[in-house]
């Protein structure tokens, strides 16, 4: 009951903020934020899904670029260890619905480093409201993440 | 005896008038109502003259002696492991007690120390909760050194032997005031053939004074004790598929102790009252450094330091007890001891790899990469504070109803202690091929445990006097050794712990990450015996017996066990219960110059339930206890006219002794013979003793680091000389 209360002054003070501006829609705003979703890894032609996995997404200070922290990926079922694995350098370009997401080449950083084997290219995505998507390649292996932001 | 008068009635006019004067007699050792013919417990007596011809001068020459009792002599003086009735553990905690001159002795590293001017050893055996308090669940031993009162001459002794043995002792009662000075050197007898030297030489001292005297009608005593000594020691050699390899290894062993314990004791005696109040103050400082693996290779070091305080505090109260039906005793005591250790572990560059390394590397993939640590050395330094507290409320009756004697005890005992830890482990490290240089990282650990106990101990015993020379007795009571923390585990706490926090700062999670413990699981609870007992003892003429049957109950068992996860050691922890049969015979017969002992004990202790967290192992004879143990004296002194030749040969043995809970690894029954030829002056003495004639190399102790197993071997054959002159 509360968090309805909550829920519905937040959106009437929304609302009032945009009725007296009055101005055209800006751009979202990036923000720092957490997700939890599922990353799909194809592996020989098959796709290995690693659920409950958290993504980080933090942008820069200029809101221009972005890096995303993917925690405890295994990008094949044999792995006998889960990684985190960093992309920095992930342009983003606001719109008045959502953010896109997009990198043509990146080397990621991971154990303490950057990592090279795992070289990310062609990553696309976009935030819109409480999603996160992106695919991308990570060496040789297609990889796609969908999750929601954390603590809704 | 004219001139001991003399001096003694000098000395009583030189002091102050009606203040000190000197007395007659020193104040008792035992806290028994009763006279010692009369303790409802077997006791074991070895004066002074057998621990000369025995050459027993320190507690591991009692083993056998005193049936049942096992303290092997191997490491250190600082490894006062003592077994008794199949009770005890090599860790922490002693299950005997020791009083020396009335004052207990509260840290189990300063049991072991030379024994010059003992001139008599009591035991009780079975638990002396009661009366005793902590620690003296298997029973307690007491030494009452040389007293002004025994007034005996100024004694010099000198003895040299194999490898190097050296020992210079000097005693002299001047006045109140007994003074004795020891020192002892020894090359060693066992040579560490990495380094081409002895790996246990032993230097040491120790002064004794102690005064007597009076304040009007109350009776003094101080005794003053202070040792200093430095040895090597921990003679481990590596047992290699059945075959036992020569002590070898690179780091250094050794062992430095000086310790200072000041007790003084007062008695108030009135015509129906006797008060007993005893305090004492007891200081250690040691050091032990160690190369945990015992091999070649550098791979791990401990160095404990200990700075450790204590005092206590009794006031004993009871009736007189001359021809009294009802003998009261009701006591106070208390005891606080605070122990600073430092205990830094040192991984070196051969454990770096096969301890840290190996383990985390088999788990990452070497196409990801590998973790490198290029340290020579990881310290993991680990600080202790720990805090002792105990205080104990007690109460035992001793009725005498014509040829019966009942008694029945009863003490509240709480104990509670407190360990402050910080603990941090620093090291760098590099993961290939991703970091380009490497990381300094270190994992702090810090915090408090407190845990206390309450212990009711209960005594209740019967004693019939069956005619002037015979007892019977039936005896059931209860003792307890304390609880703590254990402290040695931490090391591995702090390695496991480092070696998840690098992973979580790497980003690589393990799917089957390195389980630990913490320091919540460092705590153990007192350990609880319950023992039923029931004896004989025969005195008649030259003739003695003390024979006795007990069963014992122990709950809460202190073992060690394996912690989860990847481990180098064991910690101790209540993980089960067992129970202990025995039977234990002491004979003396010692007709006009003959003299001839045995002490026999055979006891069969056994698991009732005990899982070491890989095994279970119930209904094992628990290991260390030796089945039996046996003891063997005669000897005869042949008058030749103003001197005598006095012969005496001893037989000691163990066994069969189980040296793993899986009763895999196990030694025959063992015996060693000691022999002595004396010729003795009224005013000297020479003699000649060998020890260990048959040059029996059995193992006295076996232990596992680091997946390797080692034993510990008997020391070897010895012959000794000495002169002995008095004054």
């Amino acid at each position: 009951m509360k968090t309805k209360f909550l829920s519905a002054a937040f959106a009437a003070a929304l609302l009032l903020t945009a009725c007296g501006k009055a101005t055209p829609e800006q751009p979202v705003v990036p923000e720092e934020s957490a997700y939890t979703g599922t990353v799909t890894v194809i592996y020989e032609g098959a796709p290995f899904d690693n659920e409950n996995i958290s993504v980080d997404f933090t942008p820069a200070e200029d809101g221009a670029s972005a890096s995303i922290t993917i925690h405890q990926i295994r990008f094949v079922p044999q792995m006998p260890v889960t990684i985190d694995v960093t992309i920095p350098g992930i342009t983003l370009l606001g719109t008045a619905e959502k953010i896109l997401l997009s990198c043509a080449r990146v080397v990621p950083l991971a154990m303490g480093g950057e990592y090279p084997r795992y070289t990310v290219t062609d990553l696309s995505g976009e935030i819109a409201g409480d999603e996160l998507v992106f695919s991308l390649k990570f060496g040789d292996y297609p990889t796609s993440f969908a999750g929601r932001r954390q603590g809704l | 005896m004219i001139k001991a008068l003399l001096i003694s009635t000098l000395l009583i006019h030189a002091a102050p008038a009606d203040t000190v004067e000197l007395l007659p007699a020193t104040v008792s050792v035992l806290k028994e109502q009763m006279s010692i013919e009369y303790i409802p417990s077997p006791v074991s007596v070895v004066r002074a003259a057998e621990l000369s011809q025995t050459g027993i001068s320190r507690p591991q020459g009692l083993s056998s002696r005193i049936p049942g009792l096992y303290i092997p002599d191997y490491g250190a003086s600082l490894t006062a492991t003592i077994y008794l009735r199949g009770m005890g553990s090599r860790m922490d905690n002693p299950v005997m007690g020791l009083y020396v001159d009335g004052i207990p002795i509260l840290d189990k590293n300063a049991y072991v120390f030379d024994w010059e001017d003992v001139v008599r050893v009591t035991m009780l055996h079975g638990p002396q909760g009661t009366l005793y308090g902590r620690n003296s669940m298997g029973g307690v031993l007491t030494l009452r050194t040389l007293s002004p009162s025994d007034r005996t001459r100024p004694a010099l002794n000198l003895e040299y032997g194999t490898a190097g043995h050296l020992r210079i002792s000097a005693s002299a009662i001047i006045g109140s005031n007994a003074l004795s000075i020891t020192f002892r050197h020894l090359n060693g007898f066992f040579q560490n053939t990495y380094k081409n030297e002895p790996c246990d030489p032993y230097n040491g001292a120790a002064l004794r004074w102690k005064w007597e005297g009076a304040v009007k009608s109350v009776r003094l005593q101080n005794t003053l004790s202070a040792t200093a000594s430095r040895e090597g020691g921990f003679a481990y050699g590596k047992w290699d598929n059945g075959q036992q390899k020569r002590v070898s290894y690179n780091d250094e062993g050794s062992y430095g102790r000086i310790s200072l314990i000041d007790g003084l004791h007062a008695q108030f005696r009135r015509d129906a009252i006797v008060a007993d109040a005893s305090a004492s103050i007891q200081v250690l400082s040691d050091q032990m450094k160690m190369d945990q693996d015992f091999t070649p290779v550098s791979v791990f070091t401990l160095q404990q330091r200990q700075r450790s305080m204590a005092g206590t505090v009794e006031v004993r109260i009871s009736r007189n007890a001359a021809e009294k039906v009802w003998i009261p005793q009701t006591g106070i005591f208390a005891m606080y001891k605070r122990n600073r250790i430092t205990a830094p572990v040192n991984f070196k560059r051969a454990g770096i790899e096969e301890l840290i390394l190996s383990h985390a590397n088999a788990h990452i993939p070497p196409d990801i990469g590998h973790l490198a640590i290029p340290d020579e050395e990881i310290p993991v330094n680990s600080n202790f504070l720990i805090g002792t507290w105990n205080t104990a409320l007690f109460h035992e009756s001793v009725f005498v109803l014509g040829k019966w004697q009942f008694t029945a005890g009863l003490r509240l005992d709480y104990e509670g202690a407190m360990m402050d830890y910080d603990c941090l482990a620093s090291l760098h490290y590099q993961f290939i091929p991703t970091m380009s240089s490497e990381k300094s990282f270190s994992v702090p650990y810090a915090g408090v445990k407190r845990h206390d106990h309450l212990v009711l101990l209960p005594k209740l015993s019967a004693l019939y006097r069956a005619g002037s020379f015979v007892s019977l007795y039936a005896t059931a009571s209860k003792g307890y050794r304390s609880g703590g923390f254990n402290t040695q585990i931490f090391s591995d706490i702090l390695q496991n712990m480092t070696m998840n926090a690098l992973m979580r700062d790497l980003g690589v999670y393990l799917d089957r990450p390195v389980v630990s413990v913490t320091a919540g699981n460092t705590e153990y609870d007192p350990e609880q015996a319950w023992n039923f007992e029931t004896g004989a003892r025969i005195r008649k003429g030259a003739f003695s017996a003390e024979l006795s049957a007990y069963a014992i109950v122990l709950r809460d068992q202190q073992l060690t066990v394996f912690p989860p996860g990847l481990s180098t050691g064991r910690m101790m922890t209540n993980a089960g219960r067992s129970r202990s049969l025995g039977a234990e015979v002491q004979l003396d017969w010692m007709p006009g110059n003959f003299r001839s002992h045995l002490s026999w004990s055979w006891c069969d202790a056994r698991f009732v339930s005990y899982h070491d967290g890989n095994s279970d192992y119930s209904g094992n004879p628990v290991p260390y206890i030796p089945k039996h143990t046996l003891y063997v004296s005669a000897g005869y002194s042949l008058p030749l006219g103003s001197c005598r030749l006095e012969i005496d040969a001893f037989l000691r043995g163990t066994g069969p002794v189980s040296w793993n809970e899986a009763n895999t690894l196990e030694d025959p029954f063992r015996a060693r013979i000691d022999a002595r030829a004396a010729l003795v002056f009224p005013q000297w003495e020479i003699y000649l003793r060998g020890e260990n004639l048959t040059d029996s190399n059995g193992h006295v102790f076996y232990f596992k680091s680091i997946g390797n197993e080692f034993f510990a071997n008997e020391k070897p054959r010895a012959f000794l000389a000495g002169i002995s002159i008095k004054f």
